[in-house]
């Protein structure tokens, strides 16, 4: 299921101005997108598993890069989505 | 007549521009010796444009409108936003009127490109050109093939595509005019899934084995049956089929296969038999 809106926040972050802005003021930016309640939750929480399902997984990549995650700590929550993924 | 003077492929992992000063020298060492020898093999086929498939990844296009296939078509495109891709030139020549030709041959074809008047590159196509260290760029038209985004090609359509690009080459009236293929991309890798810095070894392996045999059937067997276990960033794939096919699916010439952990890739770089 391919969440439009939410996808393209995190095709729209991959422009540095937008990704820095997002970074000082992530209600600012998010405000602009019409996303879900249960999405806007899932952006707080940092939800690899719950966002990866719903966008491309290069733009997941982009997006927590864009965030200012580092790549050995979104490693690891898409490792444990994986095994949260394979428990149901 | 225009002329196919070679046919090469090249991995293209964005770390090993990001993150070049943190690998060891003998890495480095490894992966530049890789594609200066694909730079040398280039250089010798003497191509006044190079043909390159590369996927778009999420520079150009959008879930708005997502070409399968998009042929540059300009008399320049646009060098690569990526602030890691600062040294690479901010615009590179096109050969507009063999784009062009592309595309018509193409349609009588009942083959339905997109094209675009004004291409922006990214990794995909600048990092192989960047390290190849060409004494000088040739001209560039350049093809984005979606890998990326669900549905994709089938193995036989990019057959076919590799089919097309040759007869379109044979068919381009300027005379001499050397072109040579360069598919980026691949090997196995995954990107953003929870299996992401796999790097499947045994695939790759058997991938390299079934394009230095060349036949298609078992390639196209091979590659339905296993590409999309192998990481999603092994759609890639897709853009050295189509190479194959246009250097005559008669095999090709390994020149160096790394499993590359710090990239996250299986980093393949190849020469075809044309």
């Amino acid at each position: 299921m391919t969440d439009y809106w939410l996808s393209k926040l995190f095709f729209d972050l991959q422009n540095p101005a937008a990704a820095a802005e997002y970074r000082a003021d992530r209600a600012k930016v998010l405000a602009r997108y019409p996303l879900a309640p249960e999405v806007l939750d899932a952006i707080a929480r940092d939800d690899v598993l719950f966002l990866g399902r719903r966008v491309n997984a290069y733009l997941l990549r982009y997006y927590f890069g864009a965030a200012g995650m580092s790549d050995a700590v979104f490693l690891e929550k898409l490792h444990q989505s994986g095994k949260e993924a394979s428990h149901g | 007549m225009a002329e196919l003077v070679g046919a090469f492929a090249a991995s293209h992992a964005p770390l090993i521009a990001r993150d070049w000063h943190r690998f060891s020298e003998e890495r480095r060492s490894e992966i530049a010796g890789a594609y200066r020898e694909l730079g040398r093999r280039m250089t010798a086929a003497r191509p006044d444009v190079i043909l390159e498939l590369s996927p778009d990844h999420w520079t150009n296009f959008f879930l708005d409108n997502l070409p399968s296939i998009c042929i540059g078509v300009g008399e320049s495109h646009e060098g690569p936003s990526e602030p890691f891709m600062k040294g690479f030139p901010r615009s590179v020549a096109g050969h507009a009127a063999l784009g062009m030709h592309i595309a018509a041959t193409a349609l009588a074809e009942d083959f339905e490109p997109s094209i675009s008047h004004h291409l922006k590159l990214d990794h995909g196509f600048c990092i192989p050109l960047e390290r190849m260290e060409l004494p000088a760029l040739p001209r560039l038209v350049p093809i984005t093939v979606n890998d990326l985004e669900p549905p994709m090609m089938s193995i036989r359509r990019c057959f076919a595509w590799g089919r097309l690009l040759a007869r379109a080459i044979a068919s381009y009236p300027e005379k001499k005019l050397r072109v040579a293929i360069l598919a980026t991309g691949g090997l196995s890798h995954s990107i953003g899934e929870s299996t992401m810095g796999a790097i499947d070894e045994a695939f790759d392996r058997d991938c390299i084995r079934a394009f230095t045999d060349g036949a298609e059937a078992p390639l196209t067997q091979f590659l339905e049956a296993h590409m999309a276990d192998a990481g999603n960033g092994t759609h890639e794939v897709r853009n050295w089929v189509i190479a194959h096919a246009a250097a005559g699916a008669r095999g090709f010439d390994l020149i160096e296969y790394r499993a590359i952990p710090e990239v996250y890739v299986g980093c393949g770089f190849a020469s075809w038999r044309v």
